[in-house]
């Protein structure tokens, strides 16, 4: 019973995690469609930028941060105005390939120019782990929940409460008709992908304060990043924090009593059943097929 | 595309008398591996191509084909000319299982539920340990006695000319099925599937022949793999090989039969010759691949296709002259 306690805020935690690396694909794949493989190497490219503000700089966490998920963002910016518009409307295979291409080289550039150790950032809370009762749990852990939760929600208010995230609902839904009253659609595209590219790198960051950065991570987080939007619904923010902890529990108690070989099929399976099944995922409201 | 079928016929006589040109077996070696290439890119292309949907597990179907050849040829003694069939025939099942599912879906989903098949398949072949050694992998499958007997050069030769035997097998089904009621009903869905499903075609079924077809002709380029590199593990579920195909398949041009097998041809020697970049091999890959999509988005054989176009729209005044005058 203790042990599943245990499992229960393991499970929670690495839920909070994985919706919160989803965040940004939630915006680029969910609301863009775009099928962005280089979604894992911009959280990757967070955590070392991090790395490198921090562990070589100096900078405190907090500058660090900031810094980095600005210089995400002008790249996501310019890979959007520089590459994905020029093969936007050619179907999925453009963008696929674009993206896996980004993903080789970004990935490959990295691991030349930092090497294939794990890059750990100084975390900004320290101290003793902490007991509620028989679960173990540890600040900094607790910390990067609250943070997340603090990025689903400001993301969540940009997309349905400001005047730019009006027009990227409307661009998405119809950009024939966005652009016909007004909206340069195409500043609205970049600045989404901007956005999502910058929820990456921040998720990155703050989980390289956890574990570690490495170059090599990237193709992992993508792969999860999908599961996680499909599962909670293309788009919905509510639905990829859902998925996310969804995702997070059936990992923790599978890997606890069924075996922890096996952890990384539950995605997979679940992924095809509920395209199969429910294919608006779980938490989808609107009609949007997913 | 009138020159298609003598391209290809142009390039199986270049297959076949290109082994006695050249003797150096590092050369067959890359050759070898080319033909399995161009067997995966091809039947890939068969997907991408005409059914127009993108798949991103068809290492599911090269793998199966893979550890099939292996577990047959190491458990059951069968030799290389049972296992690589079997091996297309047990993908090509899989292929029905698999596109009977994934099929219903289109564009994104289509996409990702492909993915989670291969990388459900590549899990259970890293933990059923008593079917598939796990990730230790089925080492010795067997060469064919005729290899061993033939020396290093003369085992690269009866190599290739097996690999070129199911190039030319593998592109005749292919070319066979473009050209079939299947294959042309599959491009008019791609091209506008509710006028196609309006003359009586049924997206799914037409669908379900080409991805049959597709899955067989990966099945036999992994049982073919299994049996040169004589080791198979988990790795051939990976998305690496995946890539590769793609790359293929989008810089030699979808939807022509001859594209793939050109791409194919070029990305292995390419990524051969980028060896002398050493650690940055990977990362110039990777640039080359964004220049092909933004700047030739449409392969080599769009390239190819260009002058073509450019001909014709000298002629197109002269047609519109002709329509515009009164009947």
């Amino acid at each position: 019973m203790n042990l599943a306690l245990q499992f229960l805020a393991n499970g929670l935690v690495t839920g909070a995690f994985y919706a919160l690396s989803a965040l940004g694909l939630t915006l680029i794949f969910g609301l863009m469609r775009v099928v962005n493989f280089a979604h894992g190497e911009f959280f990757m490219l967070g955590g070392v930028l991090g790395w490198v503000a921090t562990a070589v700089l100096g900078l405190d966490f907090a500058t660090a941060f900031v810094l980095v998920v600005a210089a995400m963002g002008v790249l996501g910016w310019l890979v959007d105005r520089f590459m994905i518009e020029r093969v936007r409307g050619h179907g999925e295979e453009s963008t696929i390939l674009l993206t896996i291409g980004l993903s080789i080289f970004l990935a490959n550039a990295t691991l030349y120019l930092a090497g294939p150790a794990p890059m750990k950032v100084p975390a900004p809370l320290t101290g003793k782990p902490l007991f509620l009762g028989p679960v173990v749990l540890t600040k900094s852990r607790l910390a990067a929940v609250a943070v997340s939760v603090v990025l689903v929600l400001g993301a969540y208010l940009v997309i349905h409460r400001t005047r730019i995230g009006r027009a990227m609902r409307a661009t998405f839904q119809d950009a024939m008709a966005a652009k016909l009253s007004g909206i340069r659609t195409e500043r609205i595209f970049a600045a989404t992908f901007a956005l999502g590219t910058m929820l990456a790198a921040s998720a990155g960051m703050l989980l390289a304060s956890i574990y570690s950065a490495q170059a090599s991570v990237g193709g992992l987080v993508s792969l999860k990043a999908f599961v996680v939007v499909i599962l909670g619904g293309m788009g919905s923010f509510p639905g990829a924090i859902a998925g996310g902890l969804i995702l997070g529990l059936s990992e923790a108690f599978w890997g606890g009593y069924v075996s922890t070989g096996t952890v990384d099929i539950v995605g997979f399976v679940m992924v095809i059943l509920i395209l199969l099944f429910r294919p608006r995922g779980l938490f989808s409201l609107n009609a949007q097929r997913a | 595309m009138t020159g298609e079928r003598s391209s290809l016929l142009f390039v199986l006589v270049l297959a076949a008398v290109f082994p006695f040109a050249v003797q150096n077996p590092y050369i067959l070696h890359l050759a070898v591996i080319a033909g399995i290439y161009v067997v995966l890119a091809t039947s890939l292309n068969l997907i991408v191509g005409y059914v127009g949907e993108f798949s991103l597990g068809h290492t599911a179907f090269f793998g199966i084909g893979a550890y099939a050849a292996a577990l047959l040829s190491t458990a059951a003694g069968l030799p290389i000319w049972l296992t690589v069939p079997l091996a297309g025939l047990l993908a090509g099942l899989f292929g029905i299982v698999i596109g009977a599912i994934t099929l219903r879906l289109q564009g994104p989903y289509f996409v990702i539920v492909t993915l989670a098949f291969a990388e459900v398949l590549r899990i259970v072949a890293t933990n059923w340990i008593g079917l598939t050694n796990g990730p230790m992998g089925i080492a010795g499958v067997p060469q064919p006695a005729s290899v061993a007997a033939a020396g290093i050069v003369g085992g690269k030769q009866i190599y290739y000319f097996m690999a070129a035997g199911m190039v030319a097998v593998s592109l005749y089904l292919a070319w066979r099925l473009v050209r079939s009621n299947s294959g042309r009903a599959a491009v008019a869905v791609r091209e506008n599937r509710f006028v196609a499903q309006s003359i009586g075609v049924d997206p799914f079924l037409t669908a379900m022949h080409v991805f049959t077809l597709s899955a067989v002709l990966a099945g036999f380029a992994g049982g073919f793999y299994a049996h040169y590199v004589s080791f198979v593990g988990p790795e051939v579920f990976r998305f690496s090989f995946m890539a590769s195909m793609i790359i293929m398949v989008l810089m030699g041009g979808k939807g022509t039969l001859l594209g793939p097998v050109l791409g194919a041809v070029i990305v292995v020697g390419l990524e051969e010759y980028l060896r002398q970049a050493q650690e940055l091999r990977l990362t110039l890959f990777g640039l080359i691949v964004m220049a092909v999509v933004l700047f030739a988005p449409n392969g080599l054989m769009g390239l190819l296709a260009r002058r073509p176009a450019w001909l014709a729209r000298r002629a197109a005044p002269a047609l519109v002259s002709n329509q515009g005058e009164p009947a």
